[in-house]
């Protein structure tokens, strides 16, 4: 029972962590139809914005994570000007976007190596690494952290989301951008919301993964993990992206626990293809009804 | 109201309107009539800035902005053709969505119970998604929430697309109930036949051109329109 316990908690971190990231793709998916896989580098910087907030900076964890947060959204905003919107304007097909992205991910990762340095770097010790425990349970201050700065993030994307005419219109765009369009939506402008959210969300989780682990150019990597838990959860809905992240944390965290931690990935991905073989839109995918 | 001179829209090398000219006065149901693919979508989506042209467009005396955000900005609001609502977003969400430029709270309510009134069924599935509604109901969906943006003109775009004849009845009856709410509706519609009925002013369309144009009566009365549109032989 301890053992449950104990990698319950890890995967609700880990997994809320791999959210995070995962909206950040649904979000853009949702309207634009294709995958950023820039988005790893964006969370990359984020990771470096916090580091450099604190050191140089310095600047208080809170205020740190703001920092991290504003520039990486403003980095999304950025590539989404240089990257994809000259696509945009002559309506080209996904793959271009696709290659864009992928190309953008390679300059910001060769970018961070030629300027900053291929070093591996670590945060300072903000919080003390004494776990906490509970009986047999031991938790560590950083995962408490990640999963309540994550939840309260991912409250925050919701709340814009469902309550607010901003993200009642990025819920008709990813519909339909024509016909928002045609209600007087500027879809340029909501294009830019969800580049900056979506950024904003990947700083976070950038800081939050660099100061658990370390902070290194190829740290986007990682991102392939919640780019697949957002497949997973259904691509382009946002509480599929969350439920796939959670799920695919827990899942590689108690077949670490149970089974063997080499099994971890085997594990979590040969669910994936069975979900994606029996449900191919994913846990919750976008609904596509239309009554001509 | 709307005064359109020598409009011309290329696809690609496509030439799909030919230096088209109408008039829509004040107050009245025009309707374009044609066949498919006589350029009737592409005049509307013209209008409403969708598509890019050449020639001009005076919406009350100015010429019309050419960003469609702007457009529903200035009073002129599209019903598309296939209605095109948001099947994710509830039936009141989607009404919320016709009338996203507007910050008037109280005329955004006041308008909200004009179109339950005209509608009684979209308040019946307020709550419903609307990709869950009836083919029907998502066009009364689609007028009501173009109604939303309180527009002076509206375009509506085949708004018979698809219904069965006794629905087609009462979108029709709508129609005319919406030019009594004092709006200006240029209508486009392959049912020549029930567009002329309804219409003040008419004007056909072939192959991106405008081939006779009249009042509503006068094309109805016109031999070769019903030989061409009404099914009549003579």
């Amino acid at each position: 029972m301890s053992v449950f316990l104990q990698q319950l908690i890890n995967g609700l971190s880990i997994g809320s962590i791999y959210a995070l990231m995962a909206v950040g793709y649904s979000l853009v998916y949702s309207i634009l139809n294709f995958s950023n896989f820039a988005h790893g580098g964006v969370i990359m910087l984020g990771a470096y914005f916090g580091l450099y907030a604190l050191n140089l900076l310095s600047l208080p964890f809170m205020g740190a994570l703001v920092v991290a947060a504003f520039a990486a959204g403003l980095v999304a905003v950025g590539l989404e000007k240089i990257a994809y919107s000259p696509l945009r304007k002559r309506n080209a097909p996904s793959l271009y976007f696709i290659i864009s992205a992928m190309g953008a991910s390679i300059f910001l990762e060769n970018f961070v190596v030629a300027t900053i340095g291929p070093t591996f770097k670590t945060y300072p010790e903000i919080f003390s690494t004494t776990p906490i425990t509970f009986g047999a349970i031991s938790v560590s201050r950083i995962d408490i952290l990640m999963f309540v700065i994550a939840a309260i993030s991912l409250a925050i994307l919701v709340f814009i989301i469902e309550k607010t005419k901003v993200g009642l219109a990025i819920r008709a765009c990813s519909y339909s951008a024509r016909g928002s369009n045609l209600m007087g939506v500027n879809v340029n402008r909501i294009i830019f919301v969800i580049f900056l959210l979506g950024g904003m969300l990947a700083g976070v989780a950038g800081m939050l993964f660099g100061m658990k682990y370390t902070v290194y150019p190829q740290i986007g990597v990682i991102t392939n993990k919640s780019f697949i838990a957002a497949v997973f959860g259904g691509l382009g809905s946002l509480p599929g992206a969350v439920v796939g992240s959670i799920l695919l944390g827990l899942i590689e965290t108690i077949s670490a626990g149970y089974i063997a931690s080499q099994y971890r990935d085997l594990i979590a991905f040969s669910l994936l293809i069975i979900v994606l073989v029996v449900k191919p839109s994913g846990l919750m995918g976008k609904i596509t009804e239309d009554k001509a | 109201m709307l005064k359109i001179e020598d409009l011309n829209v290329y696809y690609g090398g496509i030439h799909a309107l030919r230096g088209v000219s109408i008039d829509v006065p004040q107050g009245e149901i025009v309707t374009i009539i044609g066949s498919n693919g006589a350029g009737k979508s592409s005049l509307l989506n013209a209008i409403s800035g969708v598509i890019k042209y050449s020639g001009l467009i005076e919406y009350e005396g100015q010429p019309l902005a050419k960003q469609a955000h702007k457009v529903v900005k200035s009073g002129v609001c599209q019903v598309p053709e296939g209605r095109i609502i948001f099947a994710n977003l509830t039936v009141h969400e989607n009404l919320k969505m016709g009338a996203y430029l507007r910050n008037d709270a109280k005329g955004i309510s006041a308008d909200f119970e004009r179109v339950y009134d005209l509608f009684p069924r979209l308040k019946e599935r307020e709550k419903q998604l609307a990709g869950t509604l009836s083919g029907g109901e998502q066009q009364m969906l689609a007028m009501g929430r173009g109604l939303m943006s309180s527009p002076e003109l509206i375009l509506l775009d085949e708004p018979s697309l698809g219904l069965a004849p006794l629905l087609i009845n009462t979108i029709f009856e709508i129609i005319l109930e919406i030019k009594a709410m004092g709006k200006t509706i240029l209508l486009v519609e392959q049912n020549a036949f029930k567009a002329l009925s309804i219409a003040d002013r008419a004007y056909v369309l072939e192959q991106g051109k405008i081939t006779s144009s009249g009042s509503a009566r006068e094309l109805l009365a016109d031999t070769t329109i019903q030989e061409a549109y009404l099914g009549k032989k003579h």
